[in-house]
């Protein structure tokens, strides 16, 4: 399937996508408008700063632990092989962050799990997702795994340490 | 071939689901002793609460078992297996046979030995019927209820009952609330953000008497003390419903004892869920992890063996995730640690705001945490633990707030491809 990946090499942790994710799930869409909602919109990309710095948000696992874990069956994979949580079922017993390997899941304020739902209208219509769309240096990127494999391969190589 | 599944919740109805995607054409049919369709039971706190509706509670609707031809047969009591048949026969003398078996018969409460525990208003808190009879009283006006155990059940069962406005005491026979997931510290917070939220708790006690006539009435304590009650709710731990296996030669300690393929000791029968003894994860030690999560993945892994897979069963640990008027815990693996047994505990307290972060090791490894209030990325410390990684050189970080995913992305070898791309770029993935 379709995901959002990071190139490391072009990252530079600017935190752009974080802004926009949160925007776009605010309730007006707008900027101005998303800062002054309460409960303030919350971003499910997060800049990490580590090794390495690269945006991260839900990987849609193909056997995802959350959706195991879930006991109230808010959190589903779909067909298309989005993980997304269902706001009208969940109850907010964070069972999801306890598993999430990449700590992509938080604990909303609103007592719903959030997480990256991979803008699924927007790219229903054949658009990429907010985050990508909005990476001033292209580190994001939106494509297929084995594609995004490929590009980055020979990157890889040179900065593997000899 | 036959698939034949007893019981209706977690495992069973996830097995019946594996089957299926690995065989189109299997006759596979689910029996339940119960008289509801198979639920969210972890939710019946929230429907005690009144937060979710009967409705919300049913995991799928008929539709879709009809669609994955799975046949579901409630208030069907299985009794006994006849291995040498290879039948189940059931509480009302029907017979079921069977090519494959899963036994999913799950667990109930244990009943402490207290004079008037027969009494009527004195209950479990283990199935969506449990839940509805609680209601019934307090819907008839009972505005008093005492808890017996301070385990997860209990403080979710009080939750549900001070949502609907009762007068809640939690009675524990332990020094602490808790005691079999969280250490002293992180009980006295929850204590007493539970306290500030107008629930009673007496520690170090246990009820010695129940008092009614027809009905309860009140609770006599072991200090002598008695508490009035409309409404007593046990939570004491739970039990394997093992009875199934009697008689059949099944291997049974705590649960029934299964391989790392969840069968049985016996040709075509497995076992899952709560009534599964399995290995831990962490110690290593044969036992049972009654947890919803585990139940779903081991059902899961044995009905796609019980389909001709051959999926191993890593073992499960001991987790739980749980949120109390608003004060959100997780804990995991060991958390409370013999002194002088090797354990290396770092510790972030800071009681005053209600924020506490246990991180446990042992050999360099993690073996346990828990996290109050604060819990995000407790996942990434599950996956260390879950994977055994060897955390020596970051072990001055794993405590601190800044912590997060990339900072271990070159220690876990999880199979994305975005995170192979993480480790390989350093050459680290090897490095475990």
């Amino acid at each position: 399937m379709k995901k959002v990946f990071c190139d490391l090499e072009k990252c530079l942790g600017c935190r752009t996508c974080e802004i926009v994710c949160a925007v776009v799930h605010s309730k007006t869409n707008q900027l101005y408008g998303a800062l002054t909602e309460e409960p303030r919109p919350q971003p499910r990309i997060k800049t990490q700063k580590g090794i390495k710095t690269f945006a991260l948000q839900c990987r849609h696992c193909e056997n995802p632990l959350c959706v195991e874990a879930c006991i109230s069956g808010a959190m589903q994979k779909d067909k298309s092989g989005i993980v997304s949580s269902d706001k009208n079922k969940c109850i907010g017993c964070w069972m999801c962050v306890m598993v999430c390997p990449y700590g992509a899941i938080k604990p909303g304020k609103e007592q719903i799990a959030v997480k990256c739902d991979l803008c699924f209208e927007v790219i229903k219509e054949g658009e990429e997702p907010a985050c990508v769309k909005s990476c001033p240096v292209k580190a994001l990127i939106y494509c297929e795994e084995e594609e995004f494999g490929k590009n980055t391969l020979e990157k890889t190589e040179i900065v593997r340490p000899k | 071939m036959k698939y034949l599944i007893v019981g209706n919740c977690a495992a069973g109805v996830n097995a019946a689901i594996e089957i299926r995607k690995r065989d189109d054409n299997g006759e596979i049919t689910i029996l339940s002793d119960e008289n509801f369709p198979a639920y969210w039971r972890c939710l019946i706190s929230y429907y005690l609460a009144g937060v979710k509706t009967k409705d919300d509670l049913v995991m799928y609707p008929e539709s879709f078992y009809k669609d994955m031809n799975i046949n579901v047969l409630l208030n069907k009591r299985a009794v006994k297996i006849d291995t040498g048949n290879k039948k189940v026969v059931c509480a009302d003398g029907t017979e079921f046979s069977y090519d494959r078996l899963l036994i999913a018969t799950g667990g109930r409460p244990k009943l402490p030995e207290i004079k008037g525990v027969e009494t009527n208003g004195v209950f479990c808190f283990r199935s969506i019927q449990d839940a509805r009879r609680i209601l019934e009283i307090v819907k008839s006006g009972g505005n008093k209820a005492v808890l017996l155990g301070g385990g997860l059940i209990g403080l979710k069962a009080t939750y549900g009952l001070k949502k609907r406005g009762l007068d809640v005491t939690l009675v524990v026979k332990s020094s602490q609330i808790l005691s079999q997931i969280v250490d002293k510290t992180a009980a006295g917070i929850v204590q007493s953000h539970l306290e500030k939220n107008g629930v009673k708790i007496k520690l170090g006690l246990d009820a010695s008497e129940i008092n009614g006539n027809g009905r309860v009435r009140s609770i006599k304590l072991e200090d002598g003390s008695e508490l009035p009650a409309d409404i007593i709710i046990i939570g004491k731990g739970v039990s394997s419903n093992l009875e199934i296996a009697q008689g059949t030669g099944l291997k049974t300690n705590l649960g029934i004892i299964v391989n790392s393929y969840l069968e049985t000791n016996l040709p075509g029968i497995y076992a899952a869920g709560d009534v599964a003894e399995t290995k831990d994860l962490l110690t290593g030690i044969s036992t049972i992890n009654a947890l919803w999560t585990a139940a779903v993945e081991q059902g899961k892994i044995a009905g796609a063996n019980m389909a001709g897979d051959g999926i191993e069963y890593e073992g499960s640990m001991a987790m739980n995730s749980a949120e109390f008027f608003d004060l959100p815990l997780i804990s995991f693996g060991i958390t409370r640690p013999k002194p002088g047994e090797g354990y290396e505990e770092i510790i972030k307290p800071g009681p005053e705001s209600e924020t506490y972060k246990k991180i446990v090791l042992k050999d360099n490894k993690l073996v346990g945490a828990i996290l109050v209030r604060k819990i995000e990325n407790a996942g990434i410390y599950l996956a260390l633990a879950r994977k055994k990684v060897d955390v020596s050189r970051i072990k001055d970080i794993l405590g601190e707030d800044s912590f997060n995913f990339s900072k271990v992305a070159h220690l876990l070898d999880i199979p994305e491809n975005y995170i192979r791309e993480i480790a390989t770029s350093h050459n680290l993935s090897a490095e475990k």
